[in-house]
């Protein structure tokens, strides 16, 4: 009788409860920022991180100039060759430190809430589990974010070779800030799976790996036994197929969609103007007619950015998915839980 | 008039094990309510049902007014819970980890800062607010932790066994805590198995066993209700021929149920009377020429109460469920 709780018109109250996640989630990454930015720690991993991505690049620099000093190719070309080695190896570095860096430090986002004994406290607060997660998952990914972005310098070093352009750059962050909000996410929803901290970090990593190796290993043995080439695309073009025939005739593109690499191979596709050799992989994972083999139907070379922007948003809508499956496990009472109807012994008693 | 906390035919199963079968609780604001029990008795189920951890299979319970099936926001914000095994973020400072929930609870940074001085002061943590939390000793946590519960002014704090696993000194200070946390007009629900702290400590008790609440109300009512007799020990002196012999004139009075010899020479008398009678009976064996030389009521009233009140005939397994 003496509730409390005065009625509010409903875009009030929509509002209010936006405000209260975004409070919530405040409250959340601040407390996960502390302890991740807390003392050296941070400041000693961004320098090493920094000092492998520009030792790196100096070192596919030096062994770039190397192979094309003593070439054929004009100084011009040679250079902008240069820039484009340098531009993939970097980023094909940020890549595999995105897939290793996101998932790792949203492992224990919440099995180490539930180790330490914290989760109910947290549960008894009026934060909301999507609160939760998404404060979790942002302040992991702040912080990834961080290092990406102090990356960027020792990227812009490919300008003074040429070769890439500044939207190339611009693509590839783009492949990289949405891996590493899909693989974050992956973290968050295995560790609101798992119990243990240490088992939700080992089915990260091999999650990772079957999204990366595992997917490519599938795609070309899929390939291999449809009877083509291996990643080249189909050279005939075959009539009277039905859709379903089509289909596993060839793996589809979709497996190779949570795997960042080959984004990141289309990204560099771009700059190779649709016929280089990251562009023979695109067109074999799209099946598009690329005619590098001297076949000159239909489309001519690699058209570009056709595929990693298909990539890019399979990783982020299954990222949304996973975040919306880590707030029902979050949930101490709202979780969706599917229930098996047992049989009964009697018909339908009388119990409610 | 209705209590603060009010529960009504809770029930809660974990597959087959009935943990609380149709549960009723009443507590009046501003009481320090006691929920005694036996491990698995459905202490800790309830309290989480009241915390809004779980959600009751049968039945309702409201807190302030708010349903904890209907309405589970608007009951956290009007409690406060400290788990039964909880821990606490051991890489923060003090002050952090309570500007971390003050934080969760929405309190404007101006009020934070103040009330977390207010707070530290009142649990003894004031000198520790830089510290980190794992530097604290349990008792300390366990302050910080009651602490935390306070950070939004609750009306009603929820405390299950806060006083496990302190020593003598943390547990008389966590009691000191608790009442002033009443003179501050909190209504408390604790939870424990430590029954003469309760006894010390609560206005109202419950007494439940196998998920139903078989007394309840202050503790001299209960006593009343049920007319359970106390436990005397007396001290005779004299050499063991003696001691049998004034047992077996204890065990011969009337009133008394039971007396037994105990190995250091007390006598252990299970008195089915009042205060009066107990008097009466001392005045007696003085009389009989018995040299009495310690005479007491012994320690828990509750204790006895408790275990009369929960060991004999089982409770129906599925019963106003």
């Amino acid at each position: 009788m003496s509730t409390p709780v005065a009625a509010t018109g409903g875009s009030r109250r929509r509002f209010g409860a936006i405000r209260d996640v975004g409070s919530g989630m405040a409250a959340v990454g601040v407390k996960e920022l502390r302890g991740r930015m807390r003392g050296k720690r941070a400041f000693v991993i961004l320098t090493l991180y920094l000092l492998l991505v520009a030792g790196f690049a100096w070192m596919i620099e030096s062994l770039a100039e190397r192979s094309y000093s003593g070439g054929f190719s004009s100084a011009f070309s040679a250079s902008s060759e240069i820039g484009r080695q340098m531009f993939m190896a970097i980023v094909f570095l940020l890549t595999l430190v995105t897939l290793i860096l996101a998932p790792a430090s949203t492992a224990g986002a919440i099995s180490m809430e539930r180790e330490k004994q914290t989760m109910d406290l947290l549960a008894v607060t009026p934060i909301s589990s999507l609160a939760i997660v998404l404060g979790k998952l942002l302040s992991a990914l702040s912080w990834i974010l961080l290092l990406l972005l102090a990356s960027i310098p020792v990227v812009a070093l490919v300008f003074t070779f040429g070769g890439v352009s500044p939207d190339d750059v611009v693509r590839a962050y783009v492949v990289l800030l949405a891996t590493a909000f899909a693989f974050g996410a992956i973290g968050v929803f295995v560790s609101a799976l798992v119990r243990r901290t240490q088992a939700a970090t080992v089915i990260n990593l091999v999650v990772v790996i079957f999204l990366t190796a595992g997917t490519a290993f599938i795609f070309i043995f899929w390939t291999a036994m449809a009877g083509n080439s291996g990643f080249l695309p189909d050279q005939q073009v075959r009539l009277g197929e039905n859709p379903v025939q089509a289909l596993t005739r060839r793996p589809p593109e979709a497996l190779m969609w949570f795997d960042p690499f080959v984004a990141q191979l289309d990204v560099m596709c771009g700059t190779e103007t649709g016929f280089g050799g990251t562009c023979q992989v695109i067109a074999g994972v799209t099946n598009q007619n690329a005619a590098f083999q001297g076949d000159v139907q239909g489309e001519f070379g690699v058209k570009r950015d056709s595929y990693w922007p298909r990539s890019v948003a399979a990783m982020v809508i299954g990222a949304l998915i996973l975040i919306v499956l880590s707030v029902q496990l979050v949930s101490p009472t709202r979780r969706w839980r599917i229930r098996v109807p047992r049989p009964r012994r009697r018909p339908a008693g009388g119990e409610g | 008039m209705t209590g603060i906390v009010r529960a009504t035919g809770l029930m809660k199963r974990y597959d087959k094990t009935i943990a609380v079968a149709g549960l009723d609780l009443d507590v009046a604001q501003g009481e320090i309510f006691g929920l005694v029990g036996p491990n698995g008795a459905g202490k800790t189920t309830t309290l989480r049902i009241l915390a809004t951890l779980l959600v009751p299979d049968r039945g309702d319970a409201e807190i302030a007014g708010a349903s904890v099936r209907r309405n589970p926001n608007d009951v956290r914000r009007v409690l406060g819970y400290m788990p039964d095994s909880f821990g606490v973020y051991d890489d923060m400072k003090v002050w952090e980890y309570l500007d971390f929930f003050a934080r969760c609870y929405g309190i404007p940074a101006d009020r934070r800062r103040r009330m977390i001085g207010d707070l530290l002061e009142l649990v003894d943590l004031g000198s520790k607010r830089d510290v980190y939390v794992q530097g604290l000793s349990r008792g300390m946590q366990q302050r910080l932790c009651l602490a935390h519960t306070l950070v939004h002014d609750p009306l009603v704090l929820l405390l299950d066994e806060p006083a496990s696993g302190l020593d003598p000194r943390a547990r008389v200070e966590l009691r000191e805590l608790l009442r002033e946390l009443r003179n501050l007009g909190k209504t408390i629900i604790v939870s424990s198995h430590i029954l003469p702290e309760l006894e010390e400590l609560c206005t109202s008790v419950a007494i439940i066993d196998r998920g139903q609440v078989l007394a309840h109300g202050r503790v001299a009512e209960i006593e009343r209700r049920l007319r359970v007799g106390a436990v005397l020990r007396v001290r005779v002196l004299g050499d063991g021929g003696e001691h049998d012999d004034a047992r077996a004139w204890f065990s011969a009075q009337p009133d008394v149920v039971t007396a037994d010899l105990l190995d250091d020479g007390t006598i252990e008398i299970g008195f089915h009377g009042d205060d009066e009678g107990s008097a009466r009976l001392l005045a007696h064996a003085i009389g009989a020429d018995l040299r009495v030389a310690s005479y007491a009521r012994a320690a828990s009233d509750l204790e006895e109460l408790f275990l009369q009140v929960t060991a004999p005939d089982p409770v129906p397994a599925e019963a106003s469920a």
